[in-house]
C-alpha cells in the first residue's frame, strides 16, 4: 500500500506493507505512479532482473529506487510489476514493464533523483513503514 | 518535515537583510545573513530553509557568513537561494547539496532584430514550429549524440567543444558565463552511469521549470546598461532556462553516494546528512570538484545546443538567416555550481569556494573576469519568472562583491507545493487562461503546465526588488512572455 505525498517542490512516497518483500515492491509501484501519469498505462511485456547489495534497509531501498529510475531514464522504459526477494546480503527483483509508448504513456514528473531527506525504512505493529522524497 | 514552520529567530539588521545569530545553534561558525523585505519576510517563517541557513553555518572554513537570497525556500542540505564560501586553505569544505542535482541550471537569453509587431501576428505559428523543433519533456533525448572520446571532450571543453565544431560562435563563447567551460573539469571524474543518462540529452529542454520562451522587453530601467546588452522596449528576445539533464543529477547523486560516511572521517559534524561534504582540498572533495565542472561543461553546451536550435527555427520561419536577425546571446549564467574565486574577507583577498544553489553570479563593473562589452556596465544577471508574469534582466553592483560574494538571487521561490497546484488546476485550462492572458504555451505534459502555474510561485519582481535596493544588482529590463515551450 501506497500514497504520494507533497512535499514543497518534490514528492514523496509513503509506504506501508505487512512485510519487506511487499515494502520494497509496494515503493516501486508508487515510484512509478509519479513517473506515469496513469501508472496502470503500462504493460508487463518484458522481464528484466535486478540484484542490489546492501544490508541497511533505508540505503537498500534508496539503491532499489535509484537503479530503477536510472533503468527509466536510460533504457526509456516503464515498469508494470515488481517481484522483490529481500534477503541477507541485498534484494533480487524481476521487474516487469515495456518500451515507453508516447502515445500511451504520458510521463508526469521528471525525477531527478532519490533523496536521502526523511528517508526511513522502519518497522511498526503491522509490519513495515518506508517514506523517501524524490527530487522533480 | 520541510514545511514545519521556523521557530529560531530573525533579527532586522537593515531594510533588506535579517539575520540569524550565531548563538541560534551550537556549532554554527558564523551567523546566518537573509536578504528580504517586510513582504518576503513574512512568508519566512513558513518552512525550515531559516533552519537550513543556520545549518549551513557549521561548514568547516566557511566564511562570514551562512547567505540566503529573497527567493529562499527549502531544499535538501541548502535552501534554494543559499549562498555560502568556504576558504580552502582552512580545511574548507564543498558540499554536493550546496550545487544542487541540477549541476548548473542556469539561464540565457537571446536577442533579436525583431519586434513584437513582427512576431505577434504570428506567435501561434512560431510556437508550433519551436515545439517541433525543440526537444522537451521527460526524459526526452535530442538529435545531438555525444559517445565516447566526443562526449569526454564536451565534458572538459563545454562551449568552446561545440565552437570547433561549427555549433557556436566566438560570441557565444565569449558571453558565456566562464566562457562555457570551466577549467580541470575530468570526464574520468564522472561515472560511466551519468554519460549514459546525458549521452542523448544534450540540446534537450527536459521538463520541470525548464522553458524555452519567446518574450518582448516591456520596460527599460537603465538605458545605458539595456543598449550595450542589445535591449530594447518592444524588443523580442528569447529566454532558455535548462541544465545539466540526466547526466547533472546523476553526478550530484554519485557523489551524495561517494560521501556516505566520509564526512565522519574528517571528523565533521553535521547537524544535516544532506550537508554531505568533503574539503576541496581532499581526493573525494577534489574528485567532486572535478565531476561537477564536467557536468556544468555539459549544461552550458546543452543550452548553446538549444540556441543553435531556435536560431535555425527562426530562420526557417522569418525566411532569413539568424545573422541577419541578429539574434546574438546577450549572455549565460549559472545558477547552481560552485566556483573557486577570489574575494576580500576581512580586508584582505582570499581564495574560497562559492556555492550557489539558487543564486547567481552578478559581478560589477570593472570585474576583470567580464566581457570588453560588459566591462562598464557590470555583468547580466538574468532571471527567469513564472509563465504568465515578468523576466528580468539586471547587472551585477559592487554591493555584491561587498554582501554575497558577488551573488544575486536566481528567480521565484516556489509557493505551492506541485500537489496543491494539480489541486488548484482542476477544471481549469491553464493554457487556456495563458492566452487569454497573451502567452502561447506548449507543452508535453498537462500535468506538467498546471504543476508550473504562475500562481504556484512567488512573485519573481518582489525578489528583484530586493536584490535592487540591496546594491547587490541593478534592475535594466524586464521582460514579458508572449509564448513558452515547456517539456
Amino acid at each position: 500500500m501506497f500514497e504520494l505525498f507533497e512535499h514543497t517542490a518534490d514528492v514523496g512516497l509513503r509506504v506501508r506493507a505487512g512485510d519487506l518483500n511487499r515494502l520494497f515492491e509496494d515503493a516501486a509501484q508508487a515510484l512509478f505512479s509519479a513517473i506515469l501519469a496513469d501508472p496502470d498505462s503500462a504493460k508487463p511485456v518484458e522481464e528484466m532482473v535486478f540484484n542490489i547489495e546492501g544490508t541497511r534497509y533505508d540505503d537498500l531501498l534508496f539503491d532499489w529506487l535509484s537503479e530503477l529510475l536510472f533503468t527509466f531514464a536510460t533504457r526509456h522504459v516503464v515498469f508494470a510489476d515488481f517481484s522483490v526477494r529481500v534477503h541477507k546480503a541485498g534484494l533480487a527483483a524481476i521487474v516487469r514493464g515495456e518500451p515507453i509508448d508516447p502515445a500511451r504513456h504520458e510521463l508526469g514528473a521528471e525525477i531527478k533523483a532519490i533523496t536521502y531527506h526523511g528517508l526511513k525504512v522502519e518497522q511498526t505493529a503491522d509490519g513495515w513503514l518506508a517514506e523517501v522524497i524524490v527530487d522533480v | 518535515m520541510a514545511k514545519q514552520a521556523y521557530q529560531g529567530p530573525l533579527e532586522q539588521i537593515d531594510e533588506c537583510c535579517w539575520r540569524i545569530p550565531k548563538s541560534y545553534k551550537e556549532g554554527m561558525q558564523v551567523e546566518g545573513r537573509i536578504f528580504a523585505d517586510d513582504r518576503l519576510v513574512k512568508q519566512l517563517r513558513d518552512d525550515q530553509a531559516p533552519e537550513q541557513v543556520a545549518n549551513v553555518a557549521f561548514l568547516p572554513g566557511i566564511q562570514e557568513a551562512s547567505l540566503a537570497m529573497p527567493d529562499i525556500h527549502w531544499g535538501y542540505g541548502f535552501c534554494i537561494g543559499g549562498v555560502c564560501a568556504t576558504a580552502p586553505d582552512e580545511g574548507g569544505v564543498i558540499s554536493p547539496g550546496g550545487v544542487g542535482y541540477d549541476i548548473n541550471c542556469g539561464v540565457r537569453l537571446v536577442r533579436t532584430d525583431l519586434g513584437a509587431d513582427d512576431v505577434r501576428p504570428r506567435i501561434s505559428q512560431l510556437m508550433a514550429a519551436l515545439f517541433k523543433q525543440i526537444p522537451a519533456g521527460v526524459g526526452k533525448g535530442g538529435p545531438y549524440l555525444f559517445g565516447g572520446k566526443e562526449l569526454d571532450r564536451l565534458l572538459t571543453d563545454g562551449t568552446r567543444f561545440l565552437e570547433t565544431k561549427g555549433l557556436a560562435t566566438i560570441g557565444d563563447v565569449e558571453h558565456t558565463e566562464a566562457g562555457g567551460r570551466l577549467a580541470e573539469a575530468d570526464p574520468k571524474a564522472v561515472s560511466q552511469k551519468a554519460k549514459h543518462r546525458g549521452s542523448d540529452q544534450c540540446g534537450t529542454l527536459g521538463s520541470g521549470n525548464h522553458f524555452l520562451e519567446v518574450q518582448v522587453v516591456d520596460e527599460v530601467f537603465d538605458q545605458p546598461a539595456a543598449q550595450a546588452m542589445g535591449l530594447a522596449e518592444g524588443m523580442v528576445a528569447v529566454m532558455i532556462h535548462s541544465g545539466s539533464r540526466g547526466l547533472g543529477y546523476q553526478v550530484c547523486d554519485d557523489a551524495l553516494r561517494d560521501l556516505r560516511g566520509v564526512p565522519a572521517r574528517y571528523g565533521i559534524h553535521l547537524p544535516d546528512r544532506q550537508l554531505a561534504c568533503a574539503p576541496v582540498e581532499s581526493p573525494e572533495g577534489q574528485a567532486y570538484l572535478a565531476a561537477m565542472r564536467a557536468a556544468a561543461n555539459f549544461a552550458w553546451a546543452n543550452r548553446q545546443l538549444l540556441m543553435w536550435q531556435t536560431r535555425e527555427c527562426f530562420a526557417e520561419f522569418f525566411a532569413t538567416s539568424w545573422e541577419s536577425l541578429k539574434m546574438n546571446l546577450v549572455y549565460d549564467v549559472a545558477h547552481n555550481i560552485a566556483k573557486i574565486e577570489e574575494h576580500t574577507v576581512e580586508g584582505k583577498p582570499k581564495r574560497v569556494c562559492v556555492h550557489r544553489k539558487g543564486a547567481t553570479r552578478a559581478f560589477p563593473p570593472g570585474h576583470p573576469e567580464l566581457p570588453d562589452r560588459y566591462r562598464r556596465t557590470g555583468q547580466p544577471v538574468i532571471i527567469p519568472g513564472d509563465m504568465g508574469r515578468a523576466s528580468w534582466v539586471l547587472v551585477g553592483q559592487p554591493g555584491s562583491m561587498e554582501r554575497t560574494f558577488g551573488t544575486t538571487c536566481h528567480g521565484a521561490g516556489r509557493l505551492m507545493s506541485r500537489g496543491e497546484a494539480i489541486r488548484r488546476s482542476k477544471g481549469r485550462r491553464i493554457d487556456q487562461e495563458l492566452a487569454a492572458a497573451g502567452v502561447i504555451a506548449r507543452c508535453r505534459s498537462w500535468k506538467g503546465l498546471a504543476e508550473e502555474q504562475p500562481e504556484a510561485y512567488k512573485d519573481v519582481s518582489l525578489v528583484v526588488d530586493v536584490v535592487h535596493r540591496a546594491g547587490l544588482a541593478k534592475k535594466v529590463a524586464r521582460l514579458r512572455p508572449i509564448g513558452v515551450v515547456k517539456g
